[in-house]
């Protein structure tokens, strides 16, 4: 009965209820859609480094990354490469030689780092060919083609074919410099890839290097579903002398970034549902002082203070249980919108894309996001009604049966 | 047999500073099966001592015993089990939920105490068809007359088989016939099933039926007199 009594009360004062159930609804969808579009830019700020830059693993010799010394290669780096390439879970593997060293144009000069890639396996690791945004991917020039970001190229104030010259240390510590002719511009959102990577072929670099066929780097990305710590483990096992990495631990700023842009979820989630309690407080307090009578009349007949509460409670929950599925249905259909068509933020593209975000978003939110906001919205309700119902309770019959 | 006593009720208000002596000094009793009014100008105390005697309101000094127990000990919990138990009401502006039928109304009582659905189904059934209502079970208060909301109040009153039922000005708010309509009921009720009935009024309808009245004035009782 008292569900029965709360349920038609709050149908009572239908346009009071709506504005509630409105604005639960309101935030409810701002809060998905917020952490859709918060999720969006860090799913593809990190999903365009893994995928574009860093790969899920990387190998390396341990001495390697300390100096970038390009004497400590990987020993027999091309057949662990095919070895891993057939382990479960692999989906692409590709080895680069790399060193520092200084790119020059007849205008300018920058540092960069200078990959020696296998053309083939790079463009499954790494997708680096769908990356051109002008020229081709090592087409076209035979003799050491170059492919740079197109910051980088603006920067040097060269365009396709034009001549550059890379210098660097080889093997014995000689200072090295070859030529080479752009012959393709990638543009991506990764900071390292339009700026500060320069791309040559495997064969060209380390003829220039002197170190024969030997690699610096293995890059190894997953199957999507693979935790990437068994293939780290599984590597690490059978070659103990080599390092291997997964990009958290390659990029510790970027689990550090996800885990903070997740804990955003709760800030947003704090901002809204406070609001919300203060909008559900008003409302059934006003629903409260309304019925001051009734109240008074229903314990002066014998409905006992426990019961009273109980029944302001249910009324606030059920404002809350008819407002957050629609809210999370509304969210929901909008983040399954845009995660199609994306949101557009071109209009602000040149400053997302300084810090490496994409102009196009593509919002994201978690399946247990949707339990979080349905439990935050029912305790929201729950902590709304404490008041009113206290307020209810705290009536002298006699009081409010005399009220007007 | 007794079934209200009063002893030296006294009620004070203190309104901005002044005291107002609702209630001087009452001593009462009041048997089962009565048919009490107790009548008097307004202001003179009627409304306030009811709620007293109905534990609604409590008294500034003095005891009201229900059939033996001192209802003026209880803290509000042990009140409002007590008045659900006991006590039937019967208001001015009848004061049913807007949001219940009139079976749903009488059901209520039966509920607030755990009856079991059969029993509660048949008692409502039964009162309100005492009550002239059978075919108005699944109205709401807004689509009933005063009269007929009024008649669902004693129904609500009844279901609980109280000790007594206290009513308010039940005929305050209602024309002549809805007025005779709702007192041959109450009538009937004393009459054949022997509930006590006691009003606070002024209308001389209600006082011609009584067969108490219970005169006050100034918070005092002037005159006691049982009727023929």
């Amino acid at each position: 009965m008292l569900v029965k009594i709360a349920w038609r009360n709050i149908w009572r004062s239908r346009a009071r209820s709506l504005v509630v159930i409105g604005s639960i609804i309101v935030g409810v969808w701002a809060l998905l859609f917020g952490n859709g579009f918060m999720n969006g830019f860090m799913v593809g700020y990190s999903a365009d480094i893994i995928q574009h830059d860093i790969s899920n693993i990387q190998v390396h010799n341990p001495e390697f990354k300390k100096d970038y010394d390009i004497v400590f290669t990987i020993p027999n780096g091309d057949e662990k490469a095919n070895e891993i390439r057939q382990w479960e879970g692999v989906k692409g593997v590709s080895t680069r030689s790399i060193t520092q060293g200084m790119i020059s144009s007849p205008q300018k000069a920058a540092g960069v780092q200078i990959r020696g890639i296998d053309l083939e396996n790079e463009a499954i690791v790494t997708q680096l060919d769908s990356m051109i945004n002008e020229g081709t991917y090592f087409e076209g020039i035979k003799r050491n083609p170059i492919v740079i970001g197109s910051k980088l190229a603006r920067n040097l104030k060269v365009k396709i074919r034009s001549k550059v010259v890379l210098t660097f240390n080889d093997a014995n510590g000689d200072i090295i410099a070859g030529a080479f002719r752009v012959v393709g511009i990638v543009k991506s959102s990764s900071i390292s890839i339009n700026e500060m990577y320069a791309f040559v072929r495997q064969e060209d670099l380390n003829k220039l290097l002197a170190i024969g066929s030997e690699i610096h780097e293995i890059a190894i990305v997953t199957e999507e579903q693979i935790d990437e710590a068994l293939i780290v483990n599984k590597y690490s096992e059978i070659y103990p002398d080599d390092k291997a990495e997964s990009w958290k631990e390659l990029a510790p700023e970027l689990l550090f970034m996800q885990e903070m842009y997740g804990s955003m979820l709760y800030v947003l989630m704090a901002i809204i549902l406070t609001a919300l309690v203060f909008g559900i407080v008003n409302t059934m307090l006003m629903a409260v002082l309304e019925r001051k009578k009734e109240l008074g009349v229903l314990m002066a007949i014998g409905m006992n203070q426990k019961k009273v509460y109980l029944m302001i409670l249910i009324e606030t929950l059920f404002l809350a249980f008819v407002a957050s599925p629609i809210g999370l249905l509304v969210g929901y259909l909008t983040i399954l919108y845009y995660r199609y068509v994306g949101v557009d933020l071109s209009n602000y593209s040149e400053g997302l894309e300084a810090f490496g975000y994409s102009s196009i978003l593509y919002p994201y939110v978690d399946g247990s996001v949707y339990i979080i906001v349905t439990i935050g919205v029912i305790i929201t309700a729950f902590i709304a009604a404490l008041y009113p119902a206290w307020k209810a309770v705290k009536l002298k019959p006699v009081d409010a049966i005399h009220s007007i | 047999m007794e079934v209200i006593r009063a002893k030296n009720l006294v009620k004070t208000y203190n309104e901005n500073e002044i005291e107002v002596h609702a209630v001087q000094h009452i001593d009462l009793s009041i048997e089962e099966g009565e048919f009490t009014a107790i009548v008097g100008p307004s202001g003179c105390g009627k409304t306030t001592l009811l709620n007293i005697l109905g534990g609604i309101d409590e008294p500034t000094s003095g005891e009201v015993f229900i059939d033996g127990k001192e209802i003026t000990k209880l803290n509000d919990n042990e009140l409002i089990d007590f008045r659900l138990n006991n006590i039937g009401y019967v208001f001015q502006a009848y004061n049913l939920i807007p949001v219940l039928t009139a079976y749903e109304n009488t059901e209520f009582i039966m509920l607030l105490q755990d009856w079991p659905k059969e029993k509660r189904e048949k008692r409502a059934i039964e009162l309100l068809e005492k009550v002239g209502l059978k075919d108005k079970l699944d109205s709401r208060p807004g689509k009933l007359s005063g009269g007929q909301q009024q008649r669902v109040a004693v129904a609500r009153a009844l279901a609980s088989k109280p000790k007594f039922v206290l009513a308010d000005e039940p005929t305050a708010n209602l024309d002549s016939t809805a007025t005779t309509q709702l007192l041959d009921i109450m009538y009937r009720l004393n009459q054949e099933e022997n509930i006590t009935f006691v009003f606070a009024t002024h209308d001389q309808r209600v006082m011609d039926r009584a067969k108490r009245i219970i005169r006050l004035d100034d918070g005092k009782i002037i005159d006691d007199k049982k009727m023929d």
